[in-house]
């Protein structure tokens, strides 16, 4: 007689189905604390009003100030990977073969190319946005720009200089929009973004660059030597400075150098106070092999 | 003498009434929102240098963040409507709740009733149906919807959700709830804005904790934060929706809608629909020169895309994570390592089993027939003005007020005229002998 088929066997299977139970295993979640919630509760719906002159107090600065500096990669970029354009092969990649632009590092200058450096919160602008379009082109299908920056407010120009149609997608704005050949369309960027957010193009799936809109437009993107400056930074008021790249490992994108005289933070940041008119240069910095992710 | 013994039958007659009587029917624990974990494993990072384990860390902010949730908007069983969110709560209590009957009679629990078992308790998307269907239902928690008659990045209209409870989702498992009361409707559209503001000041909760917080740190659970900074901008932007609707352009002449589109009078429309669809239109990058939807195949929507691109992140920093030796780390370095290894592996667990698996969204085949949005010509130029919100299908009108579109407004009716033509189609180019029908398709 099979051992398999008593029905002790068939008893012990069956608890064991019921014990395991069906569907799919979700993590365990944290609920919250009842108690707690209450209590904040009571909080929100007694409506108290808010004590006069309670919260950050106002700094009283003057004068404007420039920040400049240059990002350096100590590690190995490798070789970029070659990207699969398998689409309108007649244009893309025809007069240029495409790669893989997250991670540019100037061979004979080591600079980094593409590390965006912003003001988290200021107080006050010099100038406000101006109406001269920047423009955001796209050619070979490949965006242009690898990371874009622009004003809240100000025009960006997206233009396609393809003989083929691209829709320009903005992570994060209202915007994804079919571009014809040759044709350009205005958008007026009105989100201020706190990261930068992906561009793409449905058609090309391989096309991909980072745009970011600031209110008060003190962003800057590192050039190919990897130098970055931003101007009319409002002065005797402390600034903190987020520092981003797209291959960064730090929370968020965030860029982590180890620079304790900067205070550099786990998030990317680093805080300044400068003086009015002065320009200061925070000279050569160094992004570590581990900060960028490969 | 001795008794004969029992047959074996009785015994486990026996163990099983015991069984029965030890579990017994007592009630089921009261239904509870769960926290978006996908979203709260992203933003929680490990910082270097933290003091506690990861999962500890990671854990108590994540336990803050659901308790804050309760405290703002309550419980799937008894929801909480601060009137800061413009909610009405009789519409919510009567979409809330197990199902049952209130002392007039009135049935109670719609949600759970009607939209449960696919969206998911939580308006997740992630019901116990959910894995089985295809498309799978919505996930509200990110407050983005498809079918609205605003601009693309707008909430939908109260008449929006309700337009679309009634007419159902054509093509997909949706169905239409037009045999509801009026009343009832109206309720589930509202319960829909509550689950959506809830996923948004998530989000939002969460977000900031990434961003602000450091180490130990708390949530502020101040009015001022919680209300004014966190929730206000996301309800904002839902009562916005009635200002935020895109203008229709005159139907041009020589488009016919009362006929169908390959009647002789659209003929001139269709042509010029047909140049569009072909040109300036951008529709055949995707839908393809058949219109079939084979053009461009291999892309995901918004809610998908999320989970492809944190699986590709958590593949990449496993790998990175397994090329470093950790022999040569200093004590702190060492730290840092097993807290981001930690939070990793976390991660794929948490993608594997918090989210349903990613799906691509093809191009629609439009020689079907079915339109999700719906078949009037007025929907499909909705879909044609602003693109399809969370889906790769871009706008080919301006992308706001005062913008420049792809194509002008009044010629996007012609392309409605040529999609519409489209199922009916015939002129010889898919080499086809007969008039093209729907069911052919397939």
């Amino acid at each position: 007689m099979m051992t398999c088929c008593n029905p002790p066997w068939a008893i012990v299977l069956c608890f064991a189905a019921l014990v395991m139970g069906c569907g799919p295993q979700r993590v365990a979640a944290p609920v919250a604390d009842v108690a707690a919630a209450k209590a904040i509760r009571e909080g929100l719906v007694t409506s108290v009003a808010a004590v006069a002159g309670a919260g950050e107090a106002a700094v009283a600065g003057t004068g404007w100030a420039s920040l400049k500096g240059r990002f350096v990669f100590a590690g190995d970029p490798g070789q970029p990977r070659p990207l699969a354009a398998d689409k309108d092969t007649e244009v893309c990649g025809k007069s240029e073969k495409l790669f893989d632009r997250s991670l540019r590092v100037d061979t004979s200058s080591k600079g980094l190319a593409d590390v965006v450096v912003f003001v988290r919160k200021s107080s006050r602008v010099k100038s406000p946005a101006t109406d001269a379009a920047l423009v955001f082109d796209q050619k070979n299908c490949e965006f242009l720009a690898p990371v874009f920056a622009a004003r809240v407010g100000q025009p960006v120009e997206v233009r396609n200089s393809d003989p083929v149609g691209h829709n320009t997608n903005i992570d994060g704005a209202s915007f994804n929009q079919l571009i014809p050949s040759g044709q350009a369309t205005t958008y007026t960027p009105d989100v201020d973004m706190g990261t930068p957010k992906a561009v793409t193009c449905n058609i090309h799936p391989w096309m991909k660059a980072f745009v970011i809109f600031r209110k008060d437009g003190y962003v800057a993107v590192s050039s190919i030597d990897g130098s970055f400056a931003i101007a009319d930074l409002p002065a005797g008021e402390p600034l903190e400075f987020q520092v981003w790249h797209a291959r960064a490992t730090g929370g968020g994108g965030g860029l982590v150098l180890e620079r304790p005289d900067l205070k550099w933070s786990p998030k990317g940041r680093f805080q300044l106070t400068l003086q009015a008119d002065e320009v200061k240069d925070l000279g050569t910095l160094e992004v570590p092999s581990g900060g960028l992710g490969t | 003498m001795m008794q004969p013994k029992p047959p074996y039958r009785l015994h486990v007659a026996l163990v099983f009434v015991a069984a029965s009587v030890a579990i017994g029917c007592g009630k089921t624990p009261p239904a509870s929102f769960r926290l978006n974990m996908v979203h709260a494993t992203k933003t929680a990072t490990p910082e270097s240098g933290l003091e506690k384990p990861w999962a500890t860390w990671a854990g108590n902010r994540q336990q803050q963040v659901a308790t804050i949730l309760e405290a703002m908007f309550g419980t799937p069983d008894s929801p909480v409507v601060l009137p800061e969110t413009g909610l009405d709560a009789a519409k919510l209590q009567l979409a809330a709740g197990p199902v049952r009957s209130d002392i007039v009679g009135r049935k109670n629990g719609l949600y759970r009733e009607h939209c449960g078992h696919c969206h998911g308790i939580s308006g997740d998307g992630m019901g116990p149906t959910a894995a089985f269907l295809n498309p799978y239902p919505r996930d509200y928690r990110p407050g983005k919807f498809k079918f609205k008659s605003t601009w693309r990045d707008g909430k939908p209209t109260h008449d929006d959700l309700v337009h679309l409870l009634r007419q159902g989702v054509a093509g997909t498992s949706m169905p239409s709830f037009a045999l509801l009361p009026p009343a009832q409707i109206d309720a589930l559209a509202e319960y829909v804005r509550y689950l959506s503001l809830r996923g948004e000041t998530e989000l939002a909760l969460f977000a900031y904790a990434e961003q602000e917080l450091a180490g130990d740190e708390q949530l502020p659970t101040t009015k001022e934060f919680l209300v004014d900074e966190m929730l206000a901008p996301i309800v904002e932007k839902w009562q916005a929706a009635n200002e935020g609707q895109i203008p229709i352009a005159a139907v041009p002449a020589g488009v016919d809608f009362s006929l169908p589109a390959n009647d002789f009078a659209n003929r001139e429309s269709v042509a010029r629909g047909k140049v569009l669809f072909h040109g300036d239109g951008g529709c055949v990058k995707c839908h393809g020169v058949t219109a079939l939807g084979d053009g461009q195949a291999n892309d995901y929507d918004d809610w998908n895309k999320t989970v492809v691109a944190m699986s590709g992140e958590v593949a990449d920093g496993l790998q990175a994570a397994h090329a470093v030796s950790t022999g040569d780390l200093s004590p702190e370095k060492l730290a840092d390592y097993r807290a981001r290894s930690e939070w990793l592996h976390a991660f794929a667990d948490v993608i594997e089993g918090d989210a349903l698996r990613p799906r691509t969204i093809p191009p629609r085949n439009l020689r079907l027939g079915v339109y999700r949005g719906g078949r009037r010509p007025l929907d499909i130029y909705r879909r044609l003005y602003t693109g399809i919100n969370g889906a790769p299908m871009p706008g080919i009108g301006p992308s706001g007020p005062g913008g420049k579109g792809s194509v002008a407004d009044a010629e996007i009716w012609h392309i409605v005229n040529y999609v519409r033509s489209l199922p009916y189609e015939f002129d010889g180019e898919l080499g086809a002998d007969r008039p093209m029908v729907a069911k052919d398709r397939f």
